[in-house]
């Protein structure tokens, strides 16, 4: 009886806890190099596509965006404090009126800021970073369209209006390669170069030669780029580093990600987002599968890491789950980053060591591509 | 993603009923292809609509399946799952006329045919069957190849993608 | 004759079983690489995809129209041979036209497809129109 009562008036003689107010977070205005979004396309449900924000260090959610039908990817400018991204929205969820606009979305709130209305034309397609871009200056938004005619509307972000549509007949997808330029790429294997006036509308618009085999061995539209350069992967396995000049572009010397040997065993590159680049180190990610030619697209749980200079691979990282995209940080103590569409669990390596460090679980629906900030 | 069709089983019933043979073997014209999603196909004299695909010998395999040969390309939901059939669409969905085409063998008889991923449109995801095999698939800068654009795009009622088919237009080599 | 001759080879073809069409048919080729978009009529889809059904044989009556549906990427780009194209080209337009095309029209020739397949065009709606605006006529 004594120590109950003890008991009961020590419990008594702790303060009681306070009342709380309720708040909206908001993130750090300075974004961490190891933040990544993972897009969602959200395949089952796709009115409801999603973005989700994930700090790599902690393995915590700092949030998310919701961004309509068909959600292909956020696009993070370097130089300023909004988030871009193309959206599509029926009036009654999967019909009525459709509307497309671009949504900027400010990066400390996470809160729509205002929307720019462009032609209900954005391309429908499996996701890829390709599908929309901002010019080098970051001023000029274009966002590929499939009607299926082929064109790319051009929206002035920083006026917040659309400037226009060009037609890119043949050609698809969108790589920037300066202030007022990029290409897209045509169903013959030639690169179609688009040069934008100061106004945003078409200043020049002409085919490179060709420059790959696009019947015999395509090249995979899932590029990235370092500097001057897009570094394209063939369903083969071979890189074609396409170069930025005054001129256009031209293609720089092939290599192959695979050696003989490693070809006849089938071993090739896959994946939804299956190259990734980290700049500071100069080196290129590969998500790697032992298949037919047939299974250009699909997974792996090997990661190949190759030196852009020696043009070597140098690594070879085993992931815990099968991947279909992977994404690198762009800091000198860069993390990967895996995810795959068919499994809502995001993995995080040490991209240079290429040691498993944690799992984020839970993380959406249908997971596509990401994007470092 | 490829979508596409379904219409054109209840238009090709339509146009069955009301034009006589003669008429519409005599023209390539615009009679027998008045209706803008009516294919002219050698199988126009086939199976009749409403057949079951596939559990045969010239047809085999189960179209409920992602190994059933047509859907040797498919990216999508299978219709058969959906409401729909191999060929048909779900009630209240809309068939995309406009789709890309490819090549499946069949090994039921030796032949590779030519098959049309027409896509279901306008309601949402049907989430059952999902299937995605990619032989002969091409980037999406070769649409005629490309199974990862939603071809609902080139429906009428817009791109809410319901379920895709694999529908037989002819024969290849 | 002969055009009523390759109607009737085309009618029974068209009941035939699945099987009596080869790869090098251009009614095979023309599902397998246009249909997807343009539909077994031509007649495409309103607001997506226009009709090639008067514009065939307008375009065909011309050196310049002629170039034209050679040059249109979707043409140009396609994977069929040079003769296989020119084979498509020649079946759609005597095939699938809104009205008979002029007495005059000899169909595509591999060599003809060759040179003007080279450069695929870039203003394809700017060339259209300006090509069936401008009067019938043999440029």
């Amino acid at each position: 009886m004594g120590a109950c009562l003890a008991a009961a008036a020590a419990l008594a003689a702790r303060a009681q806890l306070p009342a709380e107010p309720l708040s909206a977070e908001q993130l750090a205005s300075q974004a961490s190099p190891h933040w990544i979004w993972v897009n969602d396309i959200n395949f089952f449900s796709m009115p409801d596509g999603q973005a989700f924000l994930v700090d790599g260090d902690s393995g915590r959610m700092l949030g998310m965006l919701s961004t309509g039908y068909s959600f292909n990817s956020l696009i993070l400018p370097k130089s300023s404090d909004v988030i871009y991204s193309p959206e599509s929205y029926y009036s009654r969820g999967t019909r009525g009126t459709r509307t497309d606009v671009i949504t900027l979305y400010d990066t400390k709130h996470l809160q729509p800021l205002s929307e720019i209305v462009i032609p209900p034309k954005r391309s429908s397609n499996m996701p890829m970073s390709a599908a929309a871009a901002l010019t080098d200056d970051e001023r000029f938004l274009v966002v590929y369209n499939f009607t299926p005619a082929q064109s790319v509307s051009i929206v002035d972000v920083r006026a917040r209006k659309f400037m226009g549509e060009i037609d890119t007949a043949g050609c698809a997808l969108v790589y920037p390669t300066g202030p007022r330029t990029f290409f897209s790429v045509c169903g013959d294997g030639a690169m179609l170069l688009v040069t934008l006036g100061e106004d945003g509308k078409l200043a020049n618009r002409v085919r490179s030669p060709v420059l790959f085999d696009a019947m015999r061995d395509p090249l995979t539209e899932k590029a990235v780029r370092v500097g001057d350069t897009w570094y394209f992967a063939s369903f083969q396995g071979t890189v074609y580093p396409i170069h930025a000049t005054a001129r256009g572009v031209e293609l720089a010397a092939k290599w192959p990600l695979v050696s003989a040997d490693e070809q006849a065993q089938g071993w090739r590159s896959g994946g939804l987002q299956h190259l990734a680049v980290h700049r500071p180190s100069g080196r290129l990610f590969a998500i790697m599968h032992r298949g037919g030619l047939e299974t250009h697209k699909d997974p792996g749980t090997d990661v190949w890491v190759y030196d852009l200079t020696t043009r070597k691979r140098v690594q070879q990282i085993s992931t815990k789950h099968k991947s279909g995209s992977i994404a690198v940080s762009q800091d000198d103590k860069p993390l990967l980053f895996t995810c795959f569409i068919e499994s809502n669990v995001l993995d995080i390596y040490d991209a240079i060591s290429g040691r498993y460090l944690r799992s984020v679980e839970s993380l959406g629906q249908t997971p596509t591509v990401m994007v470092t900030p | 993603m490829n979508r596409i069709d379904a219409m054109v089983e209840s238009v090709a019933r339509d146009m069955a009923r009301r034009v006589s043979r003669r008429r519409l073997l005599g023209s390539l014209g615009a009679l027998l292809f008045g209706a803008a999603t009516l294919p002219l196909l050698p199988v126009a004299r086939g199976a009749p609509a409403g057949t079951p695909a596939g559990g045969t010998a010239a047809d085999p395999g189960d179209p409920k399946t992602c190994e059933y040969w047509r859907h040797c390309a498919i990216d999508g939901f299978l219709c058969s799952c959906c409401g729909g059939s191999i060929h048909s669409c779900p009630p209240g969905t809309e068939p995309s006329a406009i789709t890309w085409v490819g090549t499946c063998h069949n090994p039921g008889d030796g032949r590779d045919y030519i098959v049309s991923y027409n896509d279901c449109c306008g309601k949402a995801s049907c989430g059952r069957c999902l299937c995605n095999r990619n032989e002969n698939d091409k980037p999406l800068y070769m649409p005629f190849a490309a199974n990862d654009y939603n071809w609902c795009a080139g429906s009428q009622v817009g791109i809410a993608y319901n379920c895709s088919t694999s529908r037989i237009v002819g024969v290849s080599k | 004759m002969r055009r009523r001759l390759r109607r009737a080879i085309l009618a029974l073809a068209a009941v035939a079983p699945a099987g009596a069409l080869a790869a090098a048919d251009p009614q095979a080729n023309y599902m397998l690489h246009c249909m997807g978009c343009h539909v077994a009529d031509g007649s495409g889809s309103p607001g997506r995809v226009p009709s090639v059904r008067q514009s065939l044989p307008v375009l065909s009556a011309s050196a310049a129209g002629r170039r034209f549906l050679v040059q249109v990427p979707g043409a140009a780009q396609s994977p069929l041979s040079d003769l296989e194209l020119a084979q498509v080209l020649s079946w759609m337009i005597r095939n699938l036209s809104d009205w008979r095309v002029s007495s005059d029209f000899r169909d595509f020739s591999a060599e003809e497809v060759a040179r003007y397949r080279k450069t695929p065009l870039v203003d394809v709606r700017g060339t259209r129109a300006q090509l069936l605006a401008a009067p019938a006529g043999r440029n």
